[in-house]
């Protein structure tokens, strides 16, 4: 550690300043200083100094160089050779030059015994190698256009370095620029003694030279003499004509190609290209039944869809009635059970409602002949919870009439039945005309209600009625045939001894309903009709049936009062035109009931 | 006729074991999963040629390691330093000329000792190398895996070294010798960094130096291999 603490502060005037010993150059305004020391081989080095501003030292003898190396020798040794053809210069020859060996060298003057400058280095860093010698080129290739070329410069190491014997190794640099052009463009370094110059143009005067140093040192030596790289442009005889030909025709044909294909497969390609939009589809319908399809079939598709129902059932509650009877079988349960309660031979609507008599299945315990199912009969009325809504036979809350229908308006108005004693006040309402009698046919035969004196029709005007309403109401839900059998099965005069009539089962198909256990029902009261007459301390004579006359705007039935009943019917239609809707008065009881059977 | 046959046998037994011992295979050669297998044999030439090759890329990546070091850690009036060659080498046990004209005088077998010597000198110290660049908060990887690839490659070098010796100079294996170095590691507790730096630097600077001083000496030695005449002083 000592050895190099005394050593940096001997340095510290050199060590203040870079040490740039490469550079022969005098500086005037110094006192005597080195100038710079050199190597051209690694073998021999030559320093030079300068006497600067000094002039009285410039005879030569007056400042001497002294070295020293720091092997086993540390005394100071005058410089071996001074040169006598150079001023100023100190050659150290080979036996005086060692190199890994640290040199420190001095500039005295001997007379005043001051030490004007010092200097250490090794001799490898000194080195400054020759240039190259015989640097010539070959031209690599022409490019096709006749405008590039590349050349192969090649070279010999200096003679003066010994890089056979592997004394020095040599790195090379080429440079080369367009002639009398100022900037140079350099390449990489070079451990070879050629390289290829890349991209040159033809028609320009290039100048090539190179240069080399130690590997693992910085210090470059001289240039080498530059060549001159010159390639002739030779017009190229195979002209440009064709290529610019070929590219026409190839694109025409191209072109051609392709308006054939478009046109050859234009069906293909407008699938491609413009895809046909998705006509509108319902889900779960198929188009074409849409359009061929069976409105039956069409509309208990509909009713499937979910969105369908509500609709109707806000819209037009007597509309919903028939959709429903057609296809919900749950709501067609409640349809028939009603429809045999109500006395089967109304065949009309029993048509109506029970169109749609298909599969039965999960209807046996509803169809028990035994005990009528009675939630079933429950569901009739609204005030049923859940069921109201849906319930074909029970007229809404609200109190408008659908035009189509017309039975079962009759229906509702004349067979309200209350399974609870907290029924809305149908009793006190004239909404419904009584029943008085079932036709053999299915049809219901109307009678004035206790207070109610509307005078209704006679029998074969019901049929009629019922086999027009029937025709009127549901042209697509019965067939033809059964309405002729409808038409043709009413009995001229059922007499209202026959009470629950079975339903014409030939009329309508997978009707398992048997109306005769209404039969049986009638001769004993079910626990689930409630008796409730309302006082009737008079009977007019009252007419069975009720002619419907028309439908107002507000929904209401207009009945027409028959000819022979004198007026006092105080729920008249026409008097209950504004207020309410038309209906008769009263309800059929179940011993009203038993009183009309035979 | 029962001498004669023991003669016999005896003369087998002898050549056998000749034959044996010509064979007796000093290294073991391993294949890429470590099992032993028959030692491929290289020509003396290419030998030589690869041992050079290490001589070179050591000596290069030295430099380097160097200009990094300098580059990050000395200050620039210090580069100075570089240019004399490093203050302290440490020493070696015999002298190594510095004149070309010595060192073409030197024979064959001392290039060999000599690179050899060289070679095992600097081990130690990389590995000391290695551990104070590590302390270093700033070194830059690259200084750091030169240096670890340097004292991995030296190795390699050293065994090349130690077949061309056996085998130019027909010589069994030296044992390595271990060389007291003058500059010894020591564990500072935190040295100060311009102390360190330089002590480091001129490690470097020793380091390119002695590599240097491989690389001629093999290309000597290869040089005369291959023409002796132009390798001769003249």
């Amino acid at each position: 550690q000592y050895i190099v603490h005394s050593w940096f502060l001997s340095f510290s005037e050199v060590v203040l300043e870079p040490f740039q010993f490469s550079l022969p150059g005098s500086d005037p305004s110094r006192g005597p200083h080195f100038t710079g020391c050199r190597s051209r081989e690694q073998e021999t080095f030559r320093c030079w100094w300068s006497a600067g501003i000094f002039q009285n030292l410039t005879e030569p003898g007056a400042l001497r160089v002294f070295y020293q190396t720091k092997n086993f020798l540390s005394e100071w040794q005058e410089c071996p050779d001074y040169t006598r053809t150079v001023k100023n210069e100190c050659y150290f020859n080979k036996t005086f030059t060692q190199i890994w060996t640290s040199y420190c060298i001095q500039l005295r003057s001997v007379r005043e015994n001051i030490t004007y400058d010092e200097a250490c280095f090794t001799v490898e860093n000194i080195v400054h190698p020759d240039p190259p010698i015989g640097l010539n080129w070959t031209l690599l290739n022409v490019s096709r256009s006749g405008l590039h070329f590349d050349v192969l410069v090649r070279w010999a190491p200096p003679p003066s370095a010994d890089v056979q014997m592997g004394w020095m190794s040599l790195v090379y640099q080429v440079q080369y620029r367009v002639r009398n052009n100022s900037h140079w463009e350099m390449l990489d370094l070079e451990s070879g003694t050629q390289q290829s110059i890349y991209g040159l143009h033809t028609d320009k005067e290039y100048e090539v030279r190179v240069r080399c140093k130690m590997s693992a040192f910085d210090n470059f030596g001289e240039f080498s003499d530059s060549i001159i790289v010159h390639v002739a442009q030779i017009p190229s005889k195979e002209s440009t004509f064709p290529t610019t030909l070929v590219l026409i025709f190839g694109v025409i044909g191209v072109v051609i190609l392709l308006v054939l294909l478009i046109f050859s497969q234009q069906q293909r390609l407008m699938v491609i290209f413009l895809p046909p939009i998705p006509a509108p589809k319902i889900k779960g319908i198929d188009p074409e039944l849409l359009k061929n399809g069976k409105l039956d079939q069409l509309n208990s598709l509909l009713s499937s869809q979910d969105m369908y129902k509500p609709d109707f059932y806000h819209e037009d509650p007597w509309v919903e009635f028939i959709q429903l009877d057609l296809d919900d079988p749950a709501e067609k349960n409640e349809s028939s059970d009603t429809q045999h309660l109500l006395g089967v031979s109304r065949s009309g609507s029993s048509h109506v409602l029970n169109f749609k008599s298909d599969d039965d299945s999960g209807r046996a315990s509803c169809y028990d002949p035994e005990i009528p199912n009675p939630e079933d009969l429950a569901s009739l009325l609204p005030g049923h919870s859940g069921r109201g809504d849906n319930h074909p036979l029970v007229s809404r809350s609200s109190s408008s009439i659908p035009d189509l229908g017309v039975q079962q308006t009759s229906e509702v108005e004349e067979t309200p039945i209350q399974t609870q004693p907290a029924v809305p006040s149908w009793v006190n309402m004239d909404f419904y005309a009584q029943v008085s009698d079932f036709t053999p046919a299915g049809g219901v035969v109307l009678s004035p209600g206790q207070l109610n004196s509307c005078p209704e029709k006679k029998k074969e005007e019901e049929n009629e009625k019922k086999i027009q309403f029937q025709l009127v109401s549901d042209g697509a839900y019965t067939s033809e045939n059964t309405a002729r059998q409808l038409s043709a099965s009413v009995p001229p005069s059922p007499g209202p001894e026959q009470g629950y009539q079975t339903f014409p089962t030939q009329a309508v198909e997978g009707n398992l309903w048997n109306g005769e256990y209404l039969v049986s029902t009638s001769d004993s009261q079910t626990p689930y009709l409630l008796p409730e007459a309302p006082p009737a301390p008079i009977l007019p004579p009252v007419s069975d049936y009720t002619v419907v006359q028309e439908v107002d705007a507000q929904h209401s039935l207009l009945l027409n009062p028959p000819s022979s009943q004198p007026a006092i019917c105080p729920h008249s239609p026409n008097k209950h035109l504004p207020a309410m809707p038309t209906m008769p008065m009263g309800y059929l009881t179940p011993d009203l009931l038993g009183n009309l059977t035979p | 006729m029962n001498r004669v046959k023991v003669l016999q046998a005896w003369l087998w037994c002898v050549s056998l074991w000749s034959c044996w011992l010509s064979h007796a295979i000093p290294l073991d050669c391993k294949d890429e999963t470590g099992s032993l297998i028959q030692c491929t044999s290289i020509s003396q030439e290419k030998l030589l040629d690869r041992v050079i090759q290490h001589a070179e890329l050591i000596y290069r990546v030295s430099e380097e390691s160097c200009t990094l070091f300098e580059d990050m850690f000395v200050p620039y009036p210090l580069h100075a330093l570089r240019n004399q060659g490093g203050t302290v080498c440490h020493t070696k046990p015999f002298p190594i000329p510095g004149s070309k004209t010595e060192i073409q005088q030197i024979s064959d077998k001392w290039l060999l000792h000599s690179v050899l010597m060289l070679v095992q000198s600097w081990m130690e110290p990389l590995i000391y190398l290695q551990t104070t660049l590590n302390r270093y908060d700033d070194a830059p990887d690259a200084l750091l895996n030169k240096t670890k690839w340097v004292s991995d490659k030296l190795l390699s070098l050293e065994q090349g070294v130690v077949v061309l010796i056996r085998k130019m100079l027909d010589e069994g294996i030296l044992t390595p010798s271990v060389f007291e170095h003058t500059l010894t590691p020591y564990d500072e507790p935190s040295p100060e960094i311009p102390e360190s730096v330089l002590r480091d630097y001129n490690l470097l600077i020793c380091f390119k130096k002695d590599a240097h001083k491989m690389e001629t000496f093999l290309k000597l030695l290869k040089c005369r291999q291959s023409n002796k005449l132009s390798c001769l002083s003249y």
